[in-house]
């Protein structure tokens, strides 16, 4: 996807750390250690983030610092991580959260 | 005792409006025409509203909505939302897991 | 429980200044931050700073946000990152979750900097992915170097939303329309100005009707609304986006404040629910004290001073420096502050329309209800004059405390006089040697250099370019004018760049010489 900045008129080529692989729904993507969750998603093209517990609508980056907690999702089997804060590392296992599980609602 | 909480003040019947499907609070996911409802159930402060609907309770703690939520308490009330005292801020301020919340560090732990 | 003579919570602009002042006096200081690293906002502001040489002007934030993190290293302060404040009681005891634990700390005095939350607006789809705050894509594009969007459609006039537009543009989004319900743009004239060049319309007195889309956004429609902020029938506007943005507005973050006990108040010019204090941040509580956005929203520059204040001001009620040495040392720092604090944007004039400037002249209306001065009306400010050969042409028509393009010329061919906030002039015997220094100095890309007649029909223009991938000489495009549209074919003659100029490029472009004053932007 080309969602990444290649090189910014300011900021120049960002430094990022090692280029890692991890799992999205099981299934096998691609960033960079160290880089929020969020935003390796992000440079996927992932909009979605989970989809929450009363009415089931789909939510994702808001706030992008913590605070607003809408980007929350099943990380190594722990629901509620924040992924825009949470760093991301090799081989993490990621899922969409479904209220608080990463099963879907009609599994649950 | 300020017009905010004379409760003897007569605010009119609920009435229904277009946008009381709105979501408002994101986190525990309430409307817009149950924060209204709420009013006139009798939930005039802040913290009342909060503690009969859970607006403001959820994950991100009102970082995002209390400032809606008291915009329309107001409106509903006809005061201003500055005369609306926020609702109380206790600890924890951010969200934190029950089992964090309680393992205090050793007097030392930390140095 | 720990202890310690001074606890700051937030690693921000404000509290790194507050514990640099207060440790260079040999107070004990922790600061906690929440976040994975310091420098708070700073670090997301890519933009020349306004003010002038004390308040660090026409660098950009987040190189300050470099230097003060190294000026908290020399004095010897110690911050502790991923260490979120839970709790403060009126007795100076700080409650902190680190790691997986809750530690307990007391401090004599306790400086409270934890700046401010974006407030929201709501719309039908407002919580479909892809609506994002102004602050979130900051956080992506400039610290993590994701695109928030391809087409971005921004909510918000404010400072916030015109320099977030713009950094959308530089790293590649397309904008396609600025939007804000109020009837006049709330920020700088000069940031709307360098995004209207660009060609972002902008529609004033619109507002979001909904945003479409099943999983995410895939639109988006816009509508006019009347005085009462009522929608005008027929006036719908829809566009095709994956992300809108939202710049409508902070909020102090004061509920530590609140918690512990400190007089509060809903003060609308400050930005919300605050705590009463005095100019150098004492509050209600003995030993507890305030600095930067916390206690009423304003811009990084001044939270640094109202922090060094706060770290003064503790420094004394602890004993670590006597009345008089605080007096003379915050005399210095109210006098900086005083001059952040003029112009038409001053804290004191929030929510007034000004009609003139200082100088008597009529502020642009174009320019606050479209973003950009039009043609007719730019003439009639003082640094817009004509003369033979390249000159400087400075757009700077609202009184912001700002200086540094007299600074900048070697010749002195500027001048903006003693008062920070007057427009600036050409001198009359301005004799410019065409270096680039006042167009690349100019935090607001508001100076120009032209030479209106070359001799052959055509005339030369040299704007501030901050865009990728650059044009090459001799690459032939179209010259926009200042409202974004096309006004004729330009010939890039040279793109420069120098040290001195921090990354802003000078792009001069060759136009018919009828266009030497209409032509203020380059596109491929």
């Amino acid at each position: 996807m080309d969602n990444r900045i290649t090189e910014h008129p300011i900021l120049g080529i960002q430094e990022k750390g090692e280029p890692v692989e991890f799992t999205f729904d099981g299934k096998p993507v691609k960033g960079y250690e160290g880089e929020p969750i969020a935003a390796a998603l992000k440079a996927e093209g992932v909009m979605v983030h989970r989809y929450t517990q009363k009415e089931h609508k789909p939510r994702g980056i808001f706030c992008a610092i913590g605070r607003c907690t809408d980007c929350v999702m099943v990380v190594d089997g722990v629901p509620n991580i924040r992924t825009c804060i949470t760093p991301l590392k090799r081989g993490m296992d990621v899922r969409t959260q479904y209220g608080v599980s990463d099963r879907k609602f009609e599994e649950q | 005792m300020n017009s905010v909480n004379d409760r003897s003040r007569d605010i009119g019947a609920f009435v229904p409006r277009d946008d009381d499907d709105m979501l408002i609070c994101r986190c525990e996911e309430i409307t817009k025409g149950e924060i209204r409802r709420a009013v006139h159930d009798g939930m005039w402060t802040m913290t009342e509203i909060r503690r009969y609907l859970r607006t403001g309770m959820g994950l991100c703690q009102g970082q995002t909505c209390a400032r809606l939520v008291k915009g329309i308490v107001a409106r509903e009330l006809g005061v201003s939302p500055a005369e609306l005292e926020p609702a109380t801020s206790r600890v924890p301020m951010r969200p934190i897991e029950m089992e964090v919340f309680a393992k205090e560090a050793k007097e030392d732990g930390h140095e | 429980m720990n202890r310690v003579d001074l606890i700051i919570v937030g690693a921000g602009p404000s509290g790194l200044s507050a514990a640099i002042e207060a440790s260079r006096r040999g107070l004990e200081v922790i600061v906690f931050d929440e976040n994975e690293k310091p420098g708070g906002q700073l670090f997301k502001q890519i933009h020349k700073f306004f003010g002038s040489k004390e308040h660090r002007a026409k660098v950009r934030g987040f190189n300050i946000g470099k230097q003060l993190l190294e000026e908290a290293d020399e004095a010897g302060v110690r911050v502790i990152l991923n260490a979120t404040v839970i709790g403060l009681y009126q007795d100076k005891e700080v409650v902190v979750r680190i790691g997986d634990e809750v530690v307990h700390y007391k401090a004599d005095a306790v400086i409270i900097a934890t700046g401010a939350a974006e407030n929201m607006v709501t719309f039908p789809g407002w919580t479909l992915p892809g609506v994002i705050g102004a602050g979130a894509a900051q956080t992506m594009m400039n610290l993590h170097g994701i695109k928030p969007g391809k087409r971005v459609l921004m909510l918000g006039s404010g400072n916030v939303g015109l320099v977030v537009s713009f950094q959308l543009l530089q790293s590649g989004c397309e904008v396609v329309a600025l939007v804000d319900a109020a009837p006049r743009v709330g920020g700088y004239g000069v940031h709307a100005a360098k995004v209207a060049r660009t060609g972002v319309p902008f529609y004033l007195s619109h507002t979001i009707v909904e945003a479409e889309g099943e999983d995410h956004v895939t639109a988006v429609t816009i509508a006019e609304v009347d005085e009462r902020f009522q929608f005008v029938p027929g006036s719908e506007k829809r566009f095709e986006v994956d992300t809108i943005c939202l710049a409508v507005g902070l909020s102090p973050m004061s509920q530590l404040l609140k918690m512990a006990g400190a007089e509060m108040e809903d003060n609308p010019k400050r930005g919300g629910q605050v705590p009463i204090c005095d100019n150098h941040g004492r509050t209600s509580l003995p030993g507890i004290f305030v600095a930067g956005d916390v206690s009423g929203i304003e811009e990084a520059s001044s939270a640094m001073i109202e922090g060094r204040m706060a770290g003064i001001a503790a420094a004394e009620y602890l004993g670590y420096t006597d009345a008089e040495t605080m007096q003379s040392d915050l005399e210095q720092l109210e006098n900086a502050l005083d001059g952040l604090r003029q112009g038409m944007f001053a804290p004191k004039n929030r929510g007034k329309l000004i009609e003139k400037t200082e100088e008597g002249i009529d502020i642009s209306l174009n320019l606050l209800e479209k973003g950009y001065v039009s043609d007719d009306e730019i003439e009639r400010y003082p640094g817009v004059t004509h003369r033979k050969g390249v000159h400087p042409v400075i757009e700077c028509t609202q009184n912001i405390p700002c200086n540094p393009c007299q600074d900048a010329c070697p010749k002195k061919c500027i001048s903006i006089g003693k008062d920070i906030t007057s427009l600036p002039i050409v001198v009359d015997d301005c004799d410019c040697i065409n270096c680039g220094m006042c167009v690349a100095s100019c935090s607001g890309q508001a100076i120009f250099l032209v030479d209106e007649d070359c001799g052959d029909g055509t005339a030369t223009v040299t704007l501030p370019y901050e865009f990728l991938p650059l044009p090459e000489e001799g690459a032939v495009g179209n010259a926009l004018g200042r409202d974004g549209q096309v006004v004729c074919k330009a010939e890039v003659v040279s793109v420069k760049t120098a040290k001195a100029f921090d990354k802003t490029y000078l792009l001069t472009m060759r136009v018919p010489k009828e266009y030497a004053m209409k032509a203020r932007f380059f596109k491929s």
